[in-house]
């Protein structure tokens, strides 16, 4: 459930920096492949009642249970689409789900010179790499949730 | 009411029960160990505080303290009457969908993204049908004082 970027097309090297480009609401962010443990589509969440931020339910998949971090709500964002995706991140307490919209994800392989400090503290970030006029943050998974 | 044997510190793989029941349209769990009695809502006497051989389960709201929807009393309406210790009370759920055993093995943590007070709401969850059950800590519903 990838596409492959046309810069991902060429030849890669060990200085490369894998990354998967999503979106959310519309909104492109980027993930380091090595954070991402699969792409399916998204199955109705269970909320739970809780008090940590952004942190609303659960997803069942067979007989795994992930907890749902809500990226759209953090950005004040709605999800796009009929058929949205579920993007499941290595997070340093185990796997988690985000929701995102049903455009399919694109690898792409950057040489990590381009990448960029991220300016805005709107979301946690390991940097940004620059996409004509946008700038795309790259999504920092282990510190997502880490308010409550 | 099922006379108990005496207790013994649960292995993970000794049985335990649960009662499953549906409120605001999620499952829950209740373990049978804290379960006095069912009571149909008529039985309970409506929305009294339900009183049996003399001992009164004040009603709790546990749709108000999950923030799930209040549920209109319906003919699969039941009162559930707990104890815990010295603590009584009783819920109003939507359904009772049955009892469960099964071993504590298969009672799964909540997951550490959950860092609020919710982790003292719940014990767990159970997959229960294509869902998922919250197991409620008995000790959290009854102590209604220390809600956090």
């Amino acid at each position: 459930m990838l596409r492959a970027g046309h810069k991902y097309q060429r030849e890669t090297t060990h200085q490369s920096w894998p990354l998967l480009v999503f979106s959310v609401g519309g909104r492109r962010l980027a993930v380091k492949t090595v954070d991402v443990s699969g792409i399916s589509l998204w199955n109705e969440s269970i909320p739970v009642a809780g008090r940590t931020s952004f942190v609303t339910g659960l997803v069942r998949h067979g007989q795994t249970v992930l907890s749902v971090f809500d990226l759209a709500a953090f950005l004040r964002l709605t999800v796009q689409g009929s058929s949205p995706l579920c993007l499941r991140v290595k997070h340093p307490f185990g796997e988690m789900a985000i929701c995102i919209d049903e455009e399919i994800p694109i690898l792409h392989t950057f040489d990590p010179a381009t990448i960029q400090p991220y300016q805005n503290k709107d979301l946690p970030a390991e940097g940004s790499y620059t996409n004509g006029l946008d700038e795309i943050p790259i999504l920092s998974v282990s510190r997502l949730g880490s308010t409550v | 009411m099922d006379i108990r044997e005496p207790m013994e510190t649960p292995s993970p793989a000794s049985p335990s029960r649960f009662l499953i029941v549906t409120l605001g349209g999620r499952y829950l769990a209740l373990d049978a160990e804290s379960i006095c009695g069912l009571l149909t809502f008529e039985e309970a006497g409506n929305d009294k505080d339900p009183m049996i051989h003399g001992i009164m389960y004040g009603a709790i709201n546990l749709a108000d303290r999950l923030s799930l929807p209040n549920d209109r009393g319906g003919a699969n309406t039941r009162i559930v009457l707990l104890s815990k210790r010295e603590m009584r009370g009783s819920v109003r759920v939507t359904t009772v969908e049955g009892l469960l055993e099964l071993s504590l093995s298969q009672v799964l943590p909540l997951p550490m993204q959950f860092r609020g007070p919710e982790r003292h709401w719940y014990q767990g969850m159970i997959l229960f049908a294509k869902s998922i059950a919250l197991v409620l800590n008995a000790t959290w519903v009854l102590n209604e004082e220390g809600s956090g």
